[in-house]
């Protein structure tokens, strides 16, 4: 066995230590191969390559210069192995013999770990941020610093917990780094018991805060306690500081824990954990003052910027240690979150935490769908989707709970006793059973990844419709039956093709809009989006409406009498406001289509085209999807041109689609008293129509060629409703 | 010590010459125009693999001998289309916002075309206006977002460009 290298002493200017001999074993020998590296040089041109099997330009590619810092990420290190950085004092323990001095590296360790968490939750490996700690590498060794060790620890679970939720819902899209794991000690012995071992700690913390608490009132002390460090004046301060710490490691990793209970049963618990995971927050950032000034020294640099309240680089962390686990590439240096935007990250995430929890599970999909919708537009991040997603589709049912046949029985309207109905068995109904479940799941993914993935989607809706379509017709042809049971298939089958169409039609209609929001679309290609996004809302509309006078049909036929009955005809008569909100979102994108096109028939400057390909190309490209699924169909970039060809503002002076569209919001606003968000969205849809009434009315009144006149677009009050704005220079 | 401002190079536009990639005496000019502005660590080998197999596909920019601007490409199948892809554009600061880049890039896509690709594909940072600009206006569309693509947490666009069909002779 070969003798472990002998080491120099590290020189006093701070290079890395220099292997002094790596002797000579029985079986090896050193030579001297400079004479064959030089030969070697002089045996290739420039430009001459040695071609091999398993060796050409292309895997070439995958060379990197030695000892160039931006690719070979090993020259860069202090040290060589955990061990070597461990031997040469990296991560002393205790910190600092100056207890006070302990104290305050301690909360420093904690908060820039707190860092390291946030910059791993926003995509960075593990390896590079929190297992960055040597500490953590090599926890055991905590274990004679109780604070250090049983802070390691909860960390440790906690990181081992989110790992987990995020590979079981899998959502992790592009942000596979996220559960990279290989390598690193995430599984620890005795971590089931982290929170006892954490309440210990914390308890002794809170005595010793009592106990200067009432030295400062002068009162006698109870117990013959220890102080945490040796400056009285300083005691209070860092047991606080240190209190909140643990607190907010303890309920986050409660919330956690009540999070993953299955059917939602630790949703209520959870929200009591992360409001007080939100007060220790509070109390964190309140620290920092204390942790500033409580040294001499003051620390350089923008403090802002800094990784730890105090403001002092934390020790014992050394991203470079793990850089031949953390990635299949070299890894890149990466910059840790600062303190302050760790904790707003937090905080953001114990927001999103809380709306989940906060959600009544409802049964209803159409609701359901509308709360991840709306979810999704605070940006939620990966751990918060997460989380939404195991909350939603757990043991191949809705909440763990509901089986998804009886999820699109309701959803179609279908009579309660259906639900159970032995047509469920069938290959078809158990494949859109897995479309919706699927549905679910994407709806939780980043907007990017989404949207690419609802594209793809519709194939599969388009085909199963296809399908059902299909078994209907084989089973039920033309014959009408008499039989009750027959009855009831039928009218399952027609139940659900319609609302397979209507969902189609959904998806289509966020695929759409999703672009917007992804600023996919530049703005010469605004008039074929509204002009395609109007075609599926047309039949959206037309889909929901219908579903919705199955639905009446449904109610009726249960027997629910009213007691007016002419009012109920009444009623019945009426367009559902949720068809009349449609309605709006059509004479919108109607409006803009037709502005559109007339300022790119009237205005040289709005058609520019380009030299290598028409706009039929960008349609094909932008809408390849939907014209494969033939959503909708019979809509093609012909029938886009005949629509707008022939549009001129002289022709839209006599009809104002936005004012038709602001008549609507204002109609259908009082049926939405009782949904906030609904009646914030008709507001936002009348400013959008009030706005471009005015703008067409004053290009047709100046005239679309007055040289003064510059148009533009905003997304200033609807988030896909471009608003438009019409300057003179 | 002084920090001189930017001047912008005073040129007329027939001063710049356009050369097909002609060897490796091309080669050291491109890397340092590259390594000089692009952020990402690229081998000799990288370089390499682009020039040597698609020649024909990348450019140099010159203004009176000196190297100020260059593009670097490829083509080949994927899932069943040929397609082009331009891997590095470069031009140096004193000469952006004349055109240099527009020109190269055109160039090369239409030894794409030419070449028979069906589509051409790159992707750049959402926050880079001039180069979204740049392929805006010669046709490319933005395909997909992806999200988080640069280390730095930036997203990037995929851009495409598709060429129409070849008009049948008939």
């Amino acid at each position: 066995m070969a003798d472990k290298p002998v080491y120099e002493e590290a020189s006093i200017d701070g290079q890395p230590p220099k292997l002094a001999s790596i002797p000579a074993s029985d079986t090896t020998v050193w030579a001297d191969a400079s004479p064959l590296l030089q030969a070697a040089c002089a045996g290739l041109r420039d430009g001459e390559l040695i071609h091999g099997d398993n060796f050409n330009l292309f895997a070439a590619m995958s060379a990197l210069e030695i000892m160039d810092p931006k690719m070979d990420s090993g020259i860069v290190c202090t040290y060589y192995s955990i061990d070597e950085a461990i031997e040469n004092g990296a991560a002393p323990i205790p910190i600092s013999l100056d207890s006070t001095i302990d104290v305050r590296c301690t909360i420093d360790i904690m908060d820039h770990l707190l860092a390291c968490e946030a910059a791993w939750h926003k995509g960075h490996s593990l390896a590079q941020t929190v297992f960055s700690c040597i500490y953590l590498l090599r926890l055991d060794r905590t274990a004679p610093h109780a604070l250090l060790h049983s802070y390691c620890r909860i960390i440790r679970a906690t990181c081992k917990a989110v790992v987990s939720v995020v590979s079981d819902a899998r959502t992790h899209e592009e942000e596979d780094l996220f559960t990279m794991t290989y390598g690193l000690p995430l599984n620890g012995d005795g971590d089931d018991k982290c929170l006892s071992i954490l309440n210990a700690v914390e308890e002794t913390i809170s005595r010793q805060l009592r106990a200067c608490k009432a030295t400062s009132s002068k009162r006698r002390l109870p117990e013959d306690l220890e102080p945490l460090q040796s400056n009285s004046n300083l005691e209070e301060g860092f047991c606080k500081a240190l209190l909140c710490r643990l607190r907010f490691r303890k309920h986050f990793f409660h919330v956690l824990s009540c999070m993953k209970r299955p059917q939602g049963r630790g949703l209520e618990s959870a929200r009591k954990h992360i409001a007080s995971c939100l007060t220790e927050l509070e109390s964190i950032l309140e620290s920092a003052d204390f942790l500033r000034s409580c040294f001499d020294e003051s620390c350089e640099g923008d403090i802002d910027d800094k990784t730890t309240a105090s403001g002092f680089e934390p020790i014992g962390f050394d991203a470079m240690l793990n850089s031949r686990l953390s990635a299949p590439t070299p890894p890149r240096a990466i910059k840790i979150l600062s303190w302050k935007k760790a904790v707003e990250y937090f905080v953001k995430l114990l927001h999103d935490l809380d709306v989940i929890c906060s959600y009544s599970l409802d049964p209803h999909l159409e609701s359901l769908l509308r709360f991840v919708v709306q979810f999704q537009k605070s940006q939620p991040d990966l751990v918060a989707r997460s989380h939404l997603q195991l909350l939603l589709v757990q043991d191949g049912k809705l909440y763990g709970r509901d089986p998804f046949f009886a999820v699109i029985n309701k959803a179609a309207a279908l009579p309660e006793a259906t639900k159970n109905h032995d047509i469920q068995k069938n290959e078809s109904f158990l494949q859109l059973g897995m479309l919706v479940m699927n549905l679910l799941k994407i709806l939780c993914t980043n907007a990017a990844w989404q949207r690419r993935k609802l594209g793809k989607f519709l194939q599969d809706w388009r085909v199963i419709y296809v399908q059902l379509e299909l078994a209907f017709r084989n089973e039920y042809g033309e014959v009408s039956s008499s039989s009750n049971d027959e009855n009831t298939c039928m009218k399952i089958f027609q139940h659900i093709l319609l609302w397979v169409e209507e969902q189609t039609y959904w998806i289509a209609f966020r695929f759409l809009i999703l672009g917007f929001e992804l600023e996919l679309y530049s703005t010469g290609e605004y008039c074929m989006v509204y002009w395609y996004l109007y075609a599926v809302l047309i039949k959206l509309t037309e889909k929901t409406h219908l579903m919705m006078a199955v639905s009446h049909d449904t109610a009726k036929r249960k027997g629910k009498k009213k007691k007016d009955s002419s009012k109920d005809l009444a009623r019945e008569s009426r367009i559902p406001p949720a068809v009349l909100f449609l309605q709006c979102y059509i004479c919108l994108a109607e409006g803009l289509t037709m502005m559109l096109a007339a300022l790119r028939n009237e205005i040289p400057v709005f058609h520019s085209p380009s030299p290598f390909n028409t706009e039929h190309e960008k349609f094909v490209q932008h809408f390849e999807l939907l014209q494969r699924a033939c959503i909708p169909d019979h809509v093609s970039y012909p029938s886009y041109k005949e629509s707008t060809t022939h549009a001129r503002f002289s022709t839209l002076a006599m009809y104002n689609y936005f004012k038709d569209a602001q008549r609507i919001a204002k109609e259908v606003k009082s049926s939405f008293s009782n949904d906030p968000e609904r009646l914030a969205e008709l507001r936002k849809l009348e400013q959008v129509a009030e706005h471009n009434s005015v703008a067409q009315n004053v290009i047709c009144r100046l005239g679309a060629l007055d040289p003064s006149l510059k148009v533009s677009f905003e997304f200033s009050h609807h988030p896909f409703f471009a608003t438009v704005v019409v300057k003179r220079s | 010590m002084e920090v001189k401002p930017e001047e912008k190079a005073e040129i007329e536009e027939p001063e710049i010459e356009y050369v097909s990639y002609g060897g490796e005496h091309h080669l050291p000019l491109i890397m340092n125009l590259v390594d000089q502005e692009l952020s990402e660590p690229y081998s000799i080998f990288t370089y390499r693999y682009f020039v040597y197999l698609w020649p024909q596909l990348s450019f140099l920019a010159f203004h009176k001998g000196k190297c100020v601007g260059t593009v670097v490409c490829k083509m080949g199948e994927h899932r069943n289309t040929f397609r082009g892809y331009i891997a590095m554009l470069v031009v140096i600061k004193p000469y952006r916002g004349r055109g240099i880049a527009t020109e190269l890039v055109t160039r090369s896509i239409r030894m794409m075309m030419e070449s028979g690709c069906e589509e051409v594909t790159l992707e750049a940072e959402v926050t880079n206006k001039g180069a979204l600009a740049l392929y805006g206006r010669l046709g490319f569309i933005r395909a997909k977002r992806l999200f988080h693509y640069y280390l730095n947490g930036v997203d990037a666009f995929r851009l495409k460009l598709l060429f129409p069909p070849p008009r049948q002779v008939l």
